[in-house]
């Protein structure tokens, strides 16, 4: 009887699983048939073979873009876990904590559209508020260093408050009975934060460097709202090429190459970076 | 400790100025773009008189039947999927891969799935892919782990059927989780730009498809655009402001573990 109860609850699990294998699983693994195709979208697709991988070898742009991702993820990615960080330290049990939490998480839900807009209307270099009462001016929309900076600056925005959230709710977790500990013998708070908070918070933020490395090689959509990569391709991020690509020139078989190129990308530097940072802590603990 | 607290302070002010100036920018008097300033400051309606006739309207209803039903699907798909992994199906291990994968990388494969399956330009397209998030089965397993498991054993020998409990027992307990999940997944599905963009066409353009083309198309009417961009966010700020206690709670206690 347990197990005729048991096999009809797993049942319930099949739509979701049906949803999922169908549109995410299905997709993922066929990328690898479409790679090998000719095929613009409308008409019928071509297998042309390995041409397409073989291209992306010598696809100049292709590497630039890469270039550019890293240069992104290089500007944001420390601001991000450092903001996240220092954030959630600060305001740990403080009495504006959760109106700063509910502050800096509201910007990654609130449309996307509407906040570029807001973007657009607040720092436009031409007309935008802060130029006009300021005179500070971020020239975006002409310098390629600019541009750069504007989307790592609007992604922080976007961001950082789910770092704060997911670094708060870590330290949280860390027993309170070790921290007493650590003051009855003497610590300062200073020594309590760096000797016990901030390594026993190293899981925490490996977890965030693998996901803002994988958001920062993958996501596109604030590039696609406030740049559309330019100008000068300077904040042409992979996942933005690969969106040109196949639904702006219509090449959507040499846009599933790339698709199998950034995921490649991703699984790599993932492991890597997972390896790495899981030695040091590893090292840190035993010395 | 005073340093950290002042990065903390300059920090929420830039994220609050762009969220303010949403709020206000669509209340921008007509005089501002005649002066060609935009700190003309005032106080006007018009800008939403003007957002007649330009589409905004048609794309909200697009906006809200899509997410209302994929809403509505994530949470009845996604409590079954997590109810059957606590009673040992092992399927979170492809939860995990899928909350890492976002949609945005797929699209090729995914047009190329919606145009063998005919739902191109469809309202399907909008809605039938997005029908269960692996992020809403993870909220609610953990949410699930807090059940105890005796009143699921007492259901059972009272007779009732897996479905009558799910919808009966577990889905009251966790109200909180649910309505965490529907916030998130409302916003998450509303938000979507290219996707929409990609799969549909004019008449079923969601409103995120509509105020990136708007920002295209009459880049320097400030006011109509600020107008739009308040009107196409308006439902999420309501949700947020009425739960934002419960999405944090539920959101934090779900990456304590």
């Amino acid at each position: 009887m347990i197990r005729g109860v048991r096999t009809r609850a797993h049942l319930l699990a099949l739509p979701a699983t049906l949803v999922f294998a169908v549109f995410s699983l299905l997709p993922l693994l066929s990328v690898l048939r479409f790679a090998t195709w000719r095929w613009s979208g409308t008409t019928d697709p071509l297998p042309v073979g390995a041409a397409n991988l073989v291209r992306l070898l010598s696809d100049e742009a292709l590497w630039a873009s890469l270039g550019t991702t890293a240069l992104f993820a290089a500007m944001a990615l420390p601001a991000f876990l450092t903001l996240s960080l220092v954030i959630a330290l600060a305001i740990e049990g403080v009495r504006y904590e959760r109106a700063i939490k509910a502050l800096l998480f509201a910007p990654g839900l609130i449309t996307v559209g509407g906040s570029a807009i807001a973007w657009y209307l607040l720092y436009n270099p031409d007309f935008g508020l802060i130029p006009e009462l300021t005179g500070l001016v971020l020239p975006w929309t002409s310098q390629p260093w600019a541009a750069l900076i504007y989307v790592v600056l609007f992604t922080l925005w976007q961001q950082t408050g789910y770092g704060v959230l997911v670094t708060s709710a870590a330290l949280r977790g860390i027993p309170r009975d070790v921290k007493e500990a650590a003051r009855v013998d003497g610590a300062t708070e200073g020594e309590v934060r760096r000797l016990i908070v901030l390594p026993m918070l190293g899981p925490t933020m490996l977890f965030l460097t693998i996901i803002g490395t994988v958001f920062s090689l993958q996501s596109y959509t604030a590039v696609y709202l406030l740049t559309r990569g330019g100008p000068f391709g300077s904040t042409r991020v992979l996942g933005y090429y690969l969106y040109e690509t196949a639904f702006e020139r219509y090449q959507l078989g040499y846009g599933a190459a790339i698709t199998l190129f950034v995921l490649v990308i991703t699984l790599v530097v993932a492991y890597l970076q997972a390896r790495v940072l899981a030695r040091r802590g590893a090292s840190e603990a035993t010395t | 400790m005073i340093a950290m607290r002042l990065v903390t302070a300059a920090f929420a002010a830039f994220v609050a100025l762009p969220l303010l100036w949403l709020v206000y920018a669509a209340f921008i008097p007509a005089e501002a773009l005649v002066r060609a300033n935009l700190a003309t400051f005032g106080f006007s309606l018009e800008n939403f008189a003007a957002l007649r006739g330009t589409g905004l309207w048609r794309a909200m209803a697009v906006s809200f039947t899509a997410t209302g039903l994929a809403v509505a699907g994530q949470l009845a798909f996604g409590l079954g999927a997590a109810y059957a992994i606590r009673n040992g199906l092992r399927l979170l291990a492809l939860v995990m891969l899928l909350l890492a994968l976002p949609s945005e990388l797929l699209l090729v494969p995914l047009y190329r799935q919606l145009q063998t399956m005919a739902l191109i330009d469809t309202l399907g397209a909008l809605v039938v892919p997005f029908l269960a998030s692996p992020l809403v089965v993870f909220l609610l397993l953990q949410g699930l782990r807090r059940v105890p498991w005796e009143v699921i054993e007492a259901a059972r020998l009272d007779g009732a059927g897996e479905v009558t409990i799910v919808r009966s027992v577990v889905a009251p307990i966790l109200r909180p989780e649910l309505t965490a999940s529907a916030v998130l997944a409302f916003a998450a599905h509303w938000n979507l730009v290219l996707y929409p963009r990609i799969m549909t066409s004019e008449p079923l353009w969601t409103v995120q498809a509509f105020l990136t083309e708007l920002l295209r198309t009459r880049a320097f009417e400030w006011g109509l655009l600020g107008a739009a961009a308040l009107v196409a966010s308006l439902p999420l700020i309501v949700l947020y402001v009425f739960f934002e206690k419960r999405i944090i709670e539920v959101f934090e206690s779900g990456f304590r573990s």
